[in-house]
């Protein structure tokens, strides 16, 4: 459709913006001067405006997504109570570059998916966007070469200068009742619309940055060079100060904080900007890191740009800005010159796969931040570190899961944490997670009483396909804590109603120390059930320690499998536990003759959102909150930051 | 209801001002002390008691009579937290340590008699855990209010405070500052302990590495930059004595 542009005279728009100012409608932003350098920033007077700007220190995404906001309101006094907190009113950024315009349009995929994020989507239907066309170029900026330059849509009203006037290029119904009550406009006649295409195409020249390689083909180049000494070189003097993320307009992970009033009794859940180069970005509560290696963290940043949101959402997540080549100091950074750098290697001579596309669950209630109320029930410690809860939702509405998914136990002033489900589903408002006590949340959990209030997200992630079960041997593994989804699974397959669908039950089930091992009533119980073989093994026995089991890692016990009972092709085997014991298990298995098509895995990582948008969880492409955290083990194989 | 913590506000050598800090939470004071009974705090009052859970120390360790006194606030308190730079790194009082303290001693008091004067008795500038464990640390010169805070708040709640690993250049991006290095400055910011929200170079003065340095300066990367903004080693060796000196990189928990 052609979009519909109106000419106004520079007195005139002047005009117009002191109009919106005065009108306080709106909160009127608009781009302007700080020191040599410009931002985006509340206007006093359409005088502040300088629309020939070349960049912003920071994209317009701080008034979409803040760097610091309150996600929920909550009292430590009160039972359990939340309230998503907005408070931003109506607004328009006036002076939007096209790169950022479609900036905002990639985090709109991101964002605005099935799991809406109701604070992005309110600020953005609040929003107007008054584009303007570049004038001046920064002095790193490739947008030209990235085909970021111009744009067609994203903006309500789109600014063009051409001289004496500016061409206004009306992209929504929006922008134009605004220019409607507030502007004086006449119509563009086709030398005006002339003008236009002059005036971009004279920019064109000033670029003096221009990336080689056109951006569909940034991901077989980054594919083929996943392991190229590049990434070691350049992060050899990278500060991890995580600036080039922080200034990036497609940069858009987060972390979530608890703070409290002095006096403890008010508190706010805060949500601020993370950055995938800090180190402490993929660190979970019991401390280990998933990507400690600084290399790993560089690289991760380009690919997630060039391969990992292209194969997700289909487009590159840069937009040639040339903010984060500023921002670096050992200038290592710029996509620009890395993929120019990359551009002198092969892109053909290795295939690998950092992503798999996945059906994924959808939030029911479509809040994705806000935990509905829940109370403990019981209370059953079961050893110094563990203890399994029952819960119960307050609503009474059954959880609904499925085996395999997990929550988001919050408490307030203290933070949330994932938790693996235990029991199996059913229709029932209760169920069971074991908390083991390593940080802030688990700790706090674990000194709760029956009568407490928790607040639950989920079940969140994905769980086991049971249909894909139906007619199998099933081979269970698990490893320390791993149990705890696994009982879940477990108790499904041994319900009456169910079991009938599958054959032969095998459970293998080791822990560090025979007080580790957790859920010895149901293993006294699955031992007794017919056709299902259970077997149990320690890693280390204290000779004060009572224990008449198998000593030993969890692979001693595969020899023990009564080899009738596996017809390995048609054995459906399921692993979960430690990061550790995924390599040695799935060796057995392959052993057995398992094909890795039947092989799942439940995965752990830092799962902080719980619904793909955080980003801490990654594993190359995949979010592991959202497309598992189980996963097939055929298709998960082919992604190195999965078992590494 | 639980009984409220006893909590005591000790300094050694040190300007105050961390302290101050705390008295200039005004009336917020009424909050801290619904959930803590402040039972010494020689800058704010004058009752004192030797009886506490929490020492909240402030100031750098210079002589055997303050090893002594600090041992034996350990002795008493649950948790000693280390407050502000002089404390946590020892800080400006380091400067000194560049000189043997018979040099200092001259320099400063030239030949009055200081002998068997135990005040005079100095020995090189000491942080709190050069002397005795420290549990946690409040950063900063001086420290940043509302991190006191979330310490008091985190500790009152049983949580284990988070204090950033990460540096003070995050929190400078989050507020937009055009960068200390384009205006031709030598900042300490990429190198630095976030968590004070880039106070220095929000107001166009560029950091001095107060909250400790989490990156050594001989890293490679550190070494680029210097190179790159044509700086010296011994560029930043002088930067660092101003708050660093002698130390290279603090631990990840301090």
């Amino acid at each position: 459709m052609k979009q519909l542009v109106k000419i106004i005279t520079k007195k005139d728009f002047s005009t117009f913006i002191n109009a919106l100012i005065h009108d306080k409608s709106y909160d009127v932003v608009g781009v302007q001067a700080k020191g040599t350098h410009y931002v985006f920033d509340t206007l006093s007077s359409a005088q502040e405006l300088r629309l020939e700007y070349d960049v912003t220190i920071l994209p317009p995404k701080k008034y979409f997504l803040p760097q610091y906001e309150t996600l929920l309101k909550y009292s430590l006094e009160k039972p359990f109570e939340g309230k998503e907190t907005i408070t931003d009113g109506p607004r328009i950024i006036i002076g939007v570059h096209p790169y950022d315009i479609i900036a905002l349009e990639e985090t709109d995929r991101h964002y605005l998916d099935q799991q809406q994020d109701n604070f992005y989507k309110k600020r953005r239907e609040n929003t107007l966007i008054i584009g303007v066309d570049i004038q001046n170029v920064s002095e790193r900026s490739f947008a030209a070469s990235m085909k970021t330059n111009t744009t067609e849509s994203g903006f309500d009203l789109l600014l063009t200068d051409i001289g004496s006037t500016y061409a206004i290029t009306i992209g929504s119904e929006k922008g134009n009742t605004l220019l409607k009550n507030y502007a004086t406009v006449k119509d563009a006649s086709s030398t005006d619309l002339n003008k236009i295409t002059v005036a971009r195409n004279a920019v064109l020249k000033k670029y003096k940055q221009k990336v080689k390689i056109d951006k569909k083909d940034w991901s077989p180049l980054l594919v083929a060079n996943y392991q190229n000494a590049i990434w070691e070189e350049h992060a050899d003097v990278c500060m991890e100060c995580s600036s080039c993320t922080m200034v990036c307009p497609t940069c858009f992970c987060y972390d979530v904080k608890d703070e409290v009033s002095l006096n403890l009794k008010k508190g706010n859940r805060m949500r601020t900007w993370d950055g995938c180069m800090l180190k402490d970005f993929t660190k979970v509560a019991s401390g280990e890191v998933f990507r400690e290696d600084v290399k790993e963290r560089y690289r991760h940043r380009f690919f997630r740009k060039g391969n990992y949101l292209p194969e997700r959402y289909g487009f590159v997540a840069c937009v040639g800005c040339g903010r984060c080549g500023s921002a670096c100091l050992p200038d290592i950074a710029d996509p620009c010159n890395l993929i120019n750098e990359l551009a002198h290697f092969s892109s053909e001579e290795e295939t690998g796969k950092f992503f798999i596309k996945e059906e994924t669950e959808v939030l029911e209630t479509g809040i994705i931040h806000v935990p509905r109320s829940a109370t403990i029930t019981k209370k059953i410690p079961l050893n110094e570190q563990d203890t399994l809860f029952e819960i119960e939702l307050d609503d009474k509405k059954p959880l609904g899961h499925k085996p395999g998914q997990f929550v988001e136990v919050s408490v307030f002033g203290y933070g949330e944490a994932p938790f693996g489900i235990s029991t199996p589903p059913g229709n029932t408002p209760l169920f069971e997670i074991m908390v083991r006590q390593v940080g802030n949340v688990t700790k706090k959990l674990s000194s709760l009483h029956p009568g407490d209030k928790v607040g639950i997200r989920g079940p969140l992630g994905n769980g086991f396909d049971m249909k894909s079960f139906e007619g199998k041997t099933l081979l269970f593994t698990s490893g320390g804590t791993g149990m705890v989804p696994m009982r879940s699974l477990i108790n499904h397959v041994l319900n009456p109603k169910e079991r009938n669908k599958f054959k032969d039950i095998v459970i293998l089930y080791g822990a560090k120390c025979p007080k580790e091992i957790t859920f010895m009533d149901d293993v006294d119980r699955w031992k007794k059930i017919s056709n299902v073989q259970c077997e149990l093994t320690v890693d280390r026995c204290e000779p004060s320690e009572c224990w008449g089991g198998c000593t030993g890692l969890i692979t001693t016990l595969f020899p023990k499998i009564q080899a009738d009972r596996l017809d390995s092709k048609n054995t459906i085997a399921v692993v979960i536990g430690p990061p550790v014991m995924y390599k040695f298990v799935i060796k057995c298995l392959q052993t057995l003759g398992i094909p890795d098509d039947n092989i799942y895995v439940s995965l752990e990582r830092r799962m902080k959102c719980g619904v793909g948008k955080c980003g801490h969880c990654q594993i190359n492409g995949i979010y592991v909150c959202k497309e598992g955290p189980v996963f097939n083990y055929g298709k998960l194989k082919h992604l190195p930051e999965a078992f590494e | 209801m639980k009984q409220k913590p006893r909590v005591a506000v000790f300094d050694f050598a040190d300007c105050e001002g961390c302290e101050l800090e705390i008295a200039d939470l005004e009336e917020e004071v009424l909050e801290l002390i619904e959930i803590a009974d402040i039972v010494s705090f020689r800058e704010v009052m004058k009752e004192h008691s030797d009886s506490y859970d929490i020492a909240i120390v402030e100031g750098s360790i210079m002589r055997p009579m303050d090893e002594e006194r600090l041992r034996s606030i350990r002795s008493h308190a649950k948790i000693l937290i280390a407050l502000g730079a002089c404390a946590t790194i020892g800080g400006i009082n380091k400067i000194r340590n560049q000189w043997m303290p018979d040099e200092v001693k001259k320099e400063v008091y030239g030949n009055a008699n200081l002998k068997g004067n135990e005040l005079f008795d100095v020995f090189q500038t000491k942080a709190l855990n050069e002397v005795v464990p420290v549990d946690y640390y409040i950063h900063g010169c001086p420290i940043d209010r509302e991190e006191f805070k979330s310490v008091i708040t985190a500790l009152a709640l049983g949580k284990k405070p988070e204090i950033p690993r990460y540096p003070v250049c995050v929190e400078c991006k989050k507020n937009e500052n055009v960068c200390q290095f384009e205006l031709g400055n030598f900042c300490l910011g990429p190198i630095t302990r976030a968590g004070c929200k880039a106070i220095c170079p929000t107001n166009n003065s560029p950091c001095e590495g107060c909250r400790g340095l989490i990156k050594k300066a001989e890293t490679e990367c550190v070494k680029e930059v210097l190179e790159r903004y044509k700086l010296s080693y011994e560029d930043i060796r002088r930067r660092c004595t101003m708050y660093n000196y002698g130390r290279k990189e603090c631990s990840y928990d301090e």
